[in-house]
């Protein structure tokens, strides 16, 4: 049970994005890319997530770009795995993806999942992009 | 990002074994045909619970596994540590060259959902869940007469 690769580079994207971008100073792919020591091509599947889920946005064009969708104080890290990873439920039968051979309501560890479940979304829903980046810039001194 | 199986059927067919068990051993076979799981796979599992010292097999006419300790003592922790590891919400490599944003992050979200996923496998113990089981299974029993 993990978050990929995928979850974890979306959630440093959006960090750097964030630390390079206003909407007035839009950032290239190529410069994150660089900083982050990703591929173009990796980073431009994961920025399309973002940017469905309204994350980012992006103007076309010689002085166009990429800049967050909405104020890093309003996004938490649960949206950025969301939009990356999915609904990262520990179990397929809490999403009903399955039909279980006992059923749910007699299932005696259903219960257990779906908690552990919210534990998950409940820490990543704690923490916004904001405070990942005071985090970052108090380190830094 | 899921349990694996082994964790999965090993943990239900635990509940189900606390739930089921008196003074003999309860049987593999039994389990197996409640919860629906193969036989096979089941004893495999069991095999990996035993040396953890979840249960205990004895062996003979009238054999089958029973738990180790009072259910109240064994945590839905100690079950999925034996059967898939330590929980880790993702897999950490060793990496001196992590930057700022990297180590925020580590710390701030990854250590930190650990922390409270783990915290919470440590409060459920067997007990609780094989008292959850029962009740639901008491009223699916209600429902059915009615």
């Amino acid at each position: 049970m993990k978050i990929s690769t995928k979850g974890q580079y979306a959630l440093e994207i959006i960090v750097d994005l964030a630390m390079h971008s206003d909407e007035q100073h839009l950032e290239s792919l190529k410069n994150i890319a660089e900083r982050r020591k990703l591929s173009e091509k990796y980073l431009e599947r994961i920025i399309k997530l973002l940017k469905d889920a309204k994350l980012v946005k992006s103007v076309r064009g010689a002085y166009g770009g990429y800049c967050l969708g909405k104020p890093m104080q309003e996004m938490t890290v649960l949206d950025v795995l969301i939009a990356s990873e999915g609904a990262m439920a520990p179990v397929a039968c809490l999403l009903d993806e399955i039909e279980c051979a006992i059923g749910k309501e007699a299932c005696p560890t259903r219960a257990t999942w779906e908690l552990l479940w919210k534990e998950i979304l409940y820490s990543a829903m704690q923490v916004t992009i904001a405070d990942l980046i005071e985090q970052v810039e108090d380190e830094k001194e | 990002m899921k349990v694996s199986t082994r964790g999965r059927y090993g943990l239900r067919a635990l509940v189900d074994l606390a739930v089921n068990a008196g003074e003999d051993p309860v049987s593999l076979v039994q389990v197996a045909t409640r919860q629906n799981i193969s036989l096979n796979y089941l004893e495999q599992v069991f095999g990996t619970l035993r040396k953890a010292g979840i249960v205990i097999s004895i062996k003979g006419a009238g054999g089958g596994y029973k738990l180790a300790k009072l259910a109240t003592e064994i945590t839905v922790k100690d079950v999925l540590e034996a059967l898939e590891g330590e929980f880790a919400i993702i897999d950490r490599v060793p990496n001196s060259s992590q930057d700022g944003v990297q180590k925020v992050i580590e710390k701030l979200v990854w250590n930190e959902i650990d922390r409270k996923v783990n915290q919470f496998l440590e409060k459920k113990t067997i007990s609780m869940l094989a008292k959850e089981y029962q009740a639901g299974l008491e009223q699916e029993n209600c429902m059915y007469y009615i």
